[in-house]
């Protein structure tokens, strides 16, 4: 692998992947060698339109467009069976957190997925009150969902609302101020 | 006496406050002081590493450089924490220019971390002195048949630090030590769907149904967890599990602390029991009743 | 003018780059390119350059930041110019709708938003290397006296 800045061109996207990942240390995709174990163990695989093990080799391939078109790392669970299975070391996981990345930043994905806007409203929620809040997910989401979807989830609320189990005011920490400049920090926008 | 830096996480904040009120009550029995962290902030749960990496180690690195300046090692009883808290602690602890660049942030909260602390699950607090939890059982589960479910993140992915995990027996151990009988519950390790609950809901059913068929096939009457994520995915979805497959579930999902409490004797409202929408199972319910008279 | 200039670009975004790279090969500059953070540093501790052109969001996160803290602390880069062409409040705008970016806790000498037009950068860029040239000449003339 090369260390040094290239005058070459172009760059493959198995290696704009890698770059993703590549200050967190991860195994490069392109060390797989399609033994499948990912998407035998993945408790989500069948629900996904690309099982883990296709995917990676769609990355390899440079199929850029077809792998940022998938669901199928917004199925993730984060649940790290595959990366501690994988016999190469790749970081699967941390692949499928990359390529969310990727996506989010680059407005990409399937417009129906609900992925994409939990997260955003969960770390926007966080940025504001330094405390994540349970009902302002619940109403992110909420209009997303078909008509049965929406009544079970209401009855789920009340359910938990009459249990003593979901909080009517959003906490916040206390020292939010200097939360909130230690953020901008790390993400420079803003005064 | 042992102490920690206690890190409730927002779920044990209302949702699985039973989690929380039972985490303190047996902890004080077995004599580990939790003392809570001033001021902590959300963990980022996954949410976050799919938007900013860096940002979501900041939010981690807050707490642990609050909980070193007290001079004592985290606890976390949500896994989602745990996991999050114990891999920040580890990328700052081996990456010297992530650490300096969050220390940069650090600063506007005058904290600074050094990467002096260790970061613990409650589960794992507990059931590395199994001889301590058995000596103040005075209260045992005599006949409770548990499913002890790990769930993913209080093991994965810390497969590069020589841990086996993917054989494991402390969950059992603590159960069998409160004189309750841990079953042989295969899927122990099998994930909860977390997240997907809300954002692929379809998939977390079809995951939160394999869990409580395997349970039951094993013989269980309880579930017990260790996390409030999989708490609430296994006991509030069970009704739409049961439309959606035709099941008829009905599994009392607790905490392994309210079993613990009980086991020791603590009054059930004090462990939370009461705050669940799936009734206990009878050997429980014995057990309330004698923890409730032993109270007075 | 004199010896051509090199400039280096770091930037995750290779359809990115191969446009600016076009027209600044067309402007008669040296380019080299470093796809991540890592190979930037590796690049700009091998090798003398005129001027940088940075990227912001890179592989965690705001990772370009780190870069021009890091120059910032360098004794032998800190004088390097800097130019960072971001579209950071395009990929947060759902964090910090209609925020502007500051990066003004770095050092840094120029901030311009993609898309950029290319008369604007190559005029910035010119303007940089000679402010930079001057200063440097100045450094060189105290020296002498």
């Amino acid at each position: 692998m090369s260390t040094t800045a290239t005058t070459e061109t172009p760059v493959t996207f198995s290696r704009e992947i890698a770059n993703l990942l590549h200050a967190a240390g991860g195994n490069p995709v392109s060390s797989c060698m399609q033994c499948g174990t990912c998407s035998g163990t993945c408790p989500v695989g069948d629900f996904m339109d690309v099982r883990p093990q296709r995917l990676i080799r769609m990355i390899d391939a440079g199929m850029k467009d077809q792998v940022m078109a998938t669901r199928s790392f917004w199925y993730c669970a984060s649940c790290y069976q595959c990366t501690v299975r994988c016999p190469r070391g790749i970081d699967i996981a941390e692949l499928m957190y990359g390529l969310k990345r990727f996506t989010i930043w680059r407005s990409k994905y399937p417009e129906d997925l609900i992925g994409p806007t939990f997260s955003e409203t969960f770390v926007k929620n966080i940025v504001r009150t330094g405390r994540s809040y349970e009902p302002v997910l619940a109403t992110s989401y909420f209009f997303t969902l078909g008509l049965k979807e929406m009544l079970q989830e209401a009855t789920g609320a009340t359910m938990l609302m009459l249990k003593g189990r979901l909080p009517v005011l959003p906490a916040r920490i206390k020292r939010l101020e200097n939360f909130k400049r230690m953020i901008k920090r790390i993400i420079p926008i803003g005064d | 006496m042992k102490k920690f830096a206690y890190y409730p996480g927002c779920s044990l904040e209302k949702m699985a406050q039973s989690y929380h009120l039972s985490a303190v009550e047996t902890a004080r029995v077995l004599g580990i002081e939790l003392e809570e962290i001033d001021d902590w902030n959300c963990c980022g749960a996954t949410a976050y590493f799919h938007v900013d990496e860096l940002l979501a180690h900041t939010l981690c690195a807050r707490n642990l450089a609050m909980a070193e300046s007290t001079g004592l090692d985290l606890v976390a009883p949500c896994s989602g924490c745990y996991k999050n808290m114990h891999a920040c602690n580890k990328h700052l602890q081996h990456d010297h220019e992530l650490a300096e660049h969050i220390n940069f942030a650090l600063e506007e909260d005058n904290l600074h971390f050094k990467g002096n602390i260790k970061v613990h699950h409650l589960i794992q607090v507990f059931a590395q002195d199994i001889p301590a939890v058995k000596a103040k059982v005075t209260n045992p589960l005599k006949g409770l048949k548990v499913a002890p479910y790990y769930g993913c993140q209080i093991l994965r992915p810390r497969k590069y630090e020589g841990e086996n995990v993917e054989e494991v027996s402390y969950f059992e151990d603590l159960m069998n030590a409160l004189g309750a009988t841990a079953v042989d519950f295969r899927l122990k390790l099998r994930c909860c769907g977390a997240a997907l609950i809300i954002t692929n809901r379809q998939a977390a059913l079809s995951m939160v149904r394999n869990l409580l068929q395997n349970a039951l096939d094993s013989g269980a009457e309880v579930i017990a967890t260790a996390c409030p994520l999989c708490q609430v995915n296994l006991e509030c979805y069970q009704d739409q599990v049961n439309s959606e497959f035709g099941t008829k579930f009905n599994a009392p999902i607790f905490y392994f602390t309210q079993l613990m409490g009980l086991a020791m004797g603590i009054a059930p409202k004090r462990l939370g029991v009461g705050t669940e929408f799936v009734a206990p199972p009878p050997a429980m319910v014995a057990a309330c009743g004698k923890a409730r008279t032993a109270a007075g | 003018m004199s010896a051509q200039k090199q400039l280096l670009i770091i930037d995750d975004d290779p359809d990115f780059v191969d446009g600016i790279k076009a027209i600044l090969v067309k402007a008669n500059y040296k380019v080299d390119v470093a796809y991540n953070p890592k190979d930037g540093w590796a690049a700009l501790e091998n090798k003398n350059y005129d001027l940088l052109l940075l990227d912001v969001m890179m592989g965690r996160g705001a990772e370009g930041i780190m870069v021009a803290r890091k120059l910032g602390k360098d004794a032998k880069l800190r004088n390097l110019p800097v130019l960072i062409i971001t579209s950071i409040r395009e990929q947060m705008a759902f964090l910090f709708p209609g925020e502007a970016v500051h990066p003004h806790f770095v050092t840094v000498d120029e901030l311009v938003e993609k898309p950029v037009e290319p008369k604007l950068l190559l005029d910035k860029i010119a303007t940089l290397i000679k402010t930079a040239e001057a200063k440097t000449g100045q450094v060189a003339d105290a020296k002498k006296r």
